[in-house]
């Protein structure tokens, strides 16, 4: 907690810092860093940075042709997102449809949040050039060397490659993660949903109803919540037992396959993994179609007797195994069946990890006589928990958001027996992904999804910062450099 | 005594052996499905009752549903492209994170964290409308960069990578007068193979795998615009699969197969590779 | 006077015809419909260019399945084809969406063109199909196809006296040591025993569902009565309930005796049951000490028209000539679909099929359908529940999962 402190105070300070730099620059500054708050190249052409210059007053001039054509089209609207509703009328001499200038509340939304990006990243490049016109005058005072082009050229592959590198990827993460993300947020907000469609209808903010919705149980059936807190809880299930079947099931695999007694290792490990190289949407609706209520699976328990004789137990009321359609079966044959495409994969891992298992330990061991389970209790196991402990934390981020193997298993195929889970649109195997997912494809319901999806955001941060903070102290970064 | 540790040899090997069969059963069970006679699934015997290659051969003969030629093109040439862009991205970022030394790069590293703990699914829509805003719905273009635009944040197996290898050797390279880039360029990445070979595999396989984006991004029903998950996807539509079951396998088939060569010729990479980047990522 | 005023008429015919100005360059125009349509879709819109020679076309065919269309259509209307074929359950979600046309606003335009009204295609097509592709009074789109449910059996083993009724039908099916497969897990078809017992379903004009199942029919029957009834069907042994979507690889299967599906499935039932098989409406349900006819939902096929089409004119001229009568044959003639049209289906080819013999006994006792989109999960769900035997058989259980069922349908939409 201590370090978190520290690192908002260290953020602030840097903001505060940066700020201090720019109002020392405007206040102390000649007429050339003046004249860079309006256009941003004139502190760098004074200083003949003339590329340097044209790059950033062209900068300037986009900015400025993206906010006059095409942000003041829909930042405006952004407090009601949108006030015109489409209309339309067929011209009768062209055939042609015509339609009023309308507005489209989803638009609205997307654009407004991309043009604050680009006015928020605009603002930061602004405030650097005048900062940096002004270093540039205290550098040609006190009679320093002035970077000519071809200096900056070197330092962004020297000291400011970092920059180079960067650049390009961050562009691609704001715009395909960073501005989906924030409209995700602004989503839960308002109440898109299937009532308010657009372009044929408009959407507007709500404030917090929709979160209240999510946890207001007033009698209703018909609420979120009952689904809720049921999804919620398999999901948490569903990724313990996920991450660490497979994580132990990969180690034992792995064990099993470098042991001596071993033959032919290599062809036993690529036999397994064959079952990697088939993609997923490949395997797992092959395997569903494998386990189906009157699949393959069935016919031959059937045959066995095996299903006669469940039933005679009382497992089961049908006339097959449910595997894949009653909750239950479904949940455990989930979760072999999750074993089954990821075990290899982690076997892999593993063999990698232990062939650098410190053969002294291992020596030691042997000579005081410890047998195979101690030597893996308290030799092995400790050695890649210690080693795999953040995958481990990372892993199970990655179940709680497994949407593959959970749609693909039961998508049109299970049908919840569950008549409230069913009212929610939900069932028992789905998890928060697969619900949001569904509540956005079938109901259009996007403002429930956004609200379910910051839920997920708000449990995976939860246990990460957790997990980092309990079970992986300190920072093994520096170890290795 | 002998006796025995035979014993316990063969008995070592048959759990093996029993395992790798429960492992294999689904995936024998899908070749010997794409070489049945009838188009449909077979429920009541393992075996297909007829055998016949014949569905291969129509896999190769387009028709209105099945255009896996073209398919199985596009969808290697969009691997082609993500796995370019991938791999530049997340060695740029692995890079600058292992070894550069400026004051944002903790905040980036945790901003990076939170963004991977949002669901992807739901962030499709956002995706969706913002390439058709550069009229990019429906194009291929559109479909790499959303594979490859973010992939800057998988970063982290390949920065643990980066952080092995020895700082000794670029710091006697920059006294001999190296900048960064060149470092980046014929030091760091040489010593890397394992990694980048690594990373090659995982993004070129995305394309592959992935359906969701990809029917949502090629929404206009042009078949011979899907890609190889969108197309077999669609054949196991209610009113296809009794017809496209067995063609399905096929392609199944024929798309694992290319897969799993790369993956044996490339085995011992990737597992050093990913190794060496868990456990220090 | 008379003369004068036909005169006057025919003239404002003649200008308004000449009021639409062709286009000099093509028309661009996009359709989507069913995989299996691809070829006969094809077909027909080369025909459609002949039949306006006038006017250049530039038609794109897409693929898109008539029971998702509502769902690409809806995650983004103005990317969605200008002309789509869809199941007529989706016609609510459509509407409220604004992602059909209205085809009133273009009823001027049909006519001066095509020279039809919404009359002539109102009286052209069988009644059922037309109230279908109604919604809040107003018309929406052209019906094309039959689309509901019958039952097939095998006469080998089920005689037609056993076929009269549900319990003849399955101590038939169990003596032969076969089974009766029907999917019980979806609204569309487990309606069916509510329909026997003259409940029904309504929609309002916010698209939630009006639905009484949990009370008392207007036949005198209740709810719980037809749940009792639903529940002797799914427990006898020769039952299978299906899932939904996987009654053709059942029929493929070979355990079945009888099924209840739909003409989708003639050709395979023609391969298992062999060319005999016999297609008819459903048994007879028992409720009480009467006998029933298990009504099941009559529901069409339609092709609707985009509203954010730009060429919305030429996209009604389209959609009207795929479901017209020459269209129609076309594709009874590729698909053994059964038409909608009236002549259409009068044909001797149509009336010897037996899958349109089957389909429309069952459609002379059968209901139209009219939900709203919160009606699916929850009823697919209860019918998992009678499938699966989770709801006790006395009528205490079988009330509260009946209120519970109405609560979720009648939901709110949001």
């Amino acid at each position: 907690m201590k370090n978190a402190g520290s690192a908002v105070a260290g953020f602030f300070a840097a903001i505060g810092h940066f700020f201090g730099d720019f109002f020392t620059a405007i206040a102390k500054g000649d007429w050339a860093v003046k004249l860079t708050l309006l256009i941003w190249g004139a502190g760098y052409a004074r200083r003949k940075q003339y590329v340097k210059a044209i790059v950033l007053t062209a900068l300037e001039v986009g900015v400025i042709c993206f906010s006059v054509f095409f942000a003041s089209q829909y930042v405006p609207k952004f407090g009601t997102l949108g006030t015109v509703v489409m209309e339309q009328q067929l011209n009768m001499q062209t055939l042609k449809m015509e339609f009023n200038d309308y507005d489209h509340s989803f638009l609205i939304l997307l654009f407004s949040l991309f043009s604050f990006v680009v006015w928020l990243i605009a603002a930061v490049v602004w405030i650097r050039s005048v900062t940096g016109a002004y270093r540039l005058q205290l550098d040609a005072e006190a009679g320093r060397h002035i970077n000519t082009f071809k200096d900056d050229v070197h330092d962004y592959l020297g000291d400011k490659f970092y920059v180079t590198l960067l650049t390009l990827p961050i562009i691609g993460i704001v715009v395909f993660t960073v501005i989906p993300i924030l409209l995700l947020i602004f989503v839960a907000f308002t109440n898109y949903d299937q009532q308010h469609m657009p372009p044929s209808a408009l959407f507007t903010w709500v404030g917090f109803t929709n979160f209240k919705s999510l946890f207001s149980s007033g009698g209703m059936t018909v609420t979120f919540g009952y689904a809720f807190v049921r999804v919620l809880g398999w999901t948490l299930v569903w990724a313990f037992f996920a991450t660490f079947t497979t994580y132990f099931g990969g180690i034992l695999m792995s064990l099993l396959l470098n042991s001596k007694k071993t033959r032919a290792p290599r062809l036993w490990r690529t036999l397994l993994v064959i079952t990697i190289a088939v993609p997923q949407f490949v395997s797992l609706l092959l395997v569903r179609n494998f386990f189906s209520n009157g699949g393959i699976v069935n016919t031959i328990c059937a045959r066995i007797g095996l299903t006669g004789w469940l039933r005679s137990m009382g497992l089961i009321s049908t006339s097959y195994i449910p595997f894949l359609t009653a909750p239950g079966w479904a949940h455990v044959m989930i979760i072999l069946i999750n074993i089954w495409i990821g075990v290899p994969y982690q076997m892999l891992i593993a063999t990698g990890i232990l062939m650098n298992l410190p053969a002294d330990q291992l020596e030691s061991a042997r000579v005081d006589g410890a047998n195979k389970f101690q030597t893996f209790r308290y030799i092995t196991m400790p050695y890649m928990l210690q080693v795999t402990a953040p995958t481990l934390v990372t892993d199970f981020v990655k179940n709680i958001n497994n949407f593959n193997v959970i749609y693909l298993l039961t998508d049109g195929v299970y049908t919840t027996t569950n008549q409230l889970m069913a009212n929610s649109q939900a069932k028992e195997v789905d998890l928060l992904v697969t619900w949001l997912f569904n509540l956005t494809q079938n109901y259009y319901n996007y403002k429930m999804a956004a609200v379910i999806g910051i839920m997920v955001f708000i449990v995976c941060a939860v246990f990460t910062l957790v997990a980092f903070n309990f079970l992986i102290r300190g920072d093994k970064e520096g170890v290795y450099q | 005594m002998k006796d025995k540790k035979i014993g316990g040899i063969v008995s070592h090997n048959l759990l093996i052996a029993v395992l790798c069969v429960i492992w294999l059963i689904p995936i024998v069970w899908l070749v010997c499905m794409s070489f049945s006679a009838a188009p449909n699934m077979n429920t009541s015997t393992f075996f297909p009752t007829e055998w016949s290659a014949k569905y291969y051969v129509q896999l190769f003969h387009s028709d209105t549903v099945n255009q896996f030629k073209a398919w199985f093109m596009n969808t290697f040439k969009i691997a082609i492209f993500t796995c370019i862009i991938c791999t530049c991205f997340t060695l740029m970022v692995a890079y600058a994170t292992s070894f550069g030394k400026f004051k944002a790069r903790k905040p980036l590293m945790n901003v990076a964290v939170m963004l991977n703990l949002f669901p992807g699914v739901l962030t499709m829509i956002a995706v969706y409308f913002t390439l058709r805003t550069f009229n990019l719905t429906n194009s291929h273009i559109g479909l790499i960069l959303v594979y490859s635009a973010s992939s800057g944040l998988g970063y982290l197996i390949c920065k643990g990578f980066f952080d092995t290898v020895p700082r000794a050797l670029c710091e006697a390279a920059r006294l001999d007068g190296c900048n960064e880039a060149r470092i980046f360029a014929q030091i760091v990445i040489p010593t890397s193979r394992p990694i980048i070979v690594y990373t090659i595999i995982s993004s070129f396989l995305t394309p592959w795998m992935d359906f969701v984006f990809a029917k949502m991004i090629l929404n206009a029903g042009i078949s011979e615009n899907y890609t190889v998950a969108v197309g077999l996807y669609k054949m196991l539509d209610k009113s296809l699969i009794n017809s496209y079951f067995t063609i399905f396998c096929c392609g199944g088939i024929l798309v694992s197969v290319p897969i799993a060569i790369l993956f044996f010729i490339m085995q011992k990479f990737y597992v050093e590779g990913i190794t060496a980047g868990a456990v220090k990522g | 006077m008379k003369k004068l005023l036909s005169l006057v008429l025919a003239l404002t015919m003649v200008l308004s015809l000449g009021a639409i100005a062709f286009a000099d360059g093509p028309i661009a125009l996009t359709v989507w419909g069913a995989e299996e349509d691809q070829t006969y879709l094809a077909e027909r819109i080369e025909a459609f260019k002949a039949a306006y020679p006038d006017q250049e076309f530039d038609i794109t065919l897409g693929v898109e399945s008539e029971s998702t269309a509502k769902d690409t259509i809806l995650t983004d209307v103005e990317a969605a084809a200008d002309v789509y074929a869809f199941a007529s359950d989706q016609l609510p979600d459509l509407v409220n969406a604004g992602a059909i046309l209205d085809l009133s606003t273009v009823e001027e335009a049909l006519k001066s063109v095509a020279g039809k009204s919404l009359d002539d295609i109102k009286a052209a097509n069988v009644e059922g199909s037309i109230t279908a592709a109604t919604y809040n009074d107003t018309f929406y789109a052209f019906p094309f196809a039959s689309d509901g449910f019958f039952m097939f059996y095998d006469p080998d083993y089920i005689s037609e006296e056993d076929a009269q009724t549900w319990e003849g039908l399955l101590d038939a099916a169990a003596a032969a040591g076969k089974k009766v497969g029907m999917t019980l897990a979806s609204g569309w078809y487990n309606t069916a025993f509510f329909n026997a017992a003259g409940f029904s379903t309504s929609l309002n004009a916010d698209g939630t569902t009006n639905m009484d199942w949990n009370g008392t029919s207007p036949d005198g029957y209740t709810g719980v009565q037809v749940v009792q009834a639903m529940q002797a069907i799914a427990g006898h042994d020769a039952f299978m309930a299906i899932a939904d979507g996987d009654i053709s690889n059942q029929i493929a299967g070979g355990d079945l005796a009888a099924v209840i599906s739909g003409t989708w499935d003639t050709a395979l039932v023609s391969d298992t049951f062999g060319e005999d098989y016999m297609a008819c409406a459903l048994p007879l349900l028992t409720l009480g000490e009467d006998q029933v006819p298990t009504r099941g939902t009559v529901s069409f096929k339609m092709i609707g028209v985009n509203p954010y089409a730009e060429n919305a004119g030429w996209a009604v001229m389209l959609a009207e000539f795929l479901t017209n009568e020459e269209s129609q044959v076309a594709r009874f003639e590729a698909r053994e679909i059964p038409p909608t049209n009236i002549a259409a289906s009068e044909s001797e080819a149509v009336q010897a099929n037996k899958g349109v013999v089957g389909l429309t006994e069952a459609a002379a006792v059968g209901v139209v359908q009219s939900v709203g989109g919160k009606y699916w999960d929850p009823t697919a769900s209860f019918g998992e529940q009678i499938a699966q035997g989770t709801i006790g058989t006395d009528e205490a259980s079988i009330q509260t999962a009946l209120d519970q069922l109405v609560e979720g349908v009648t939901a709110a939409v949001g």
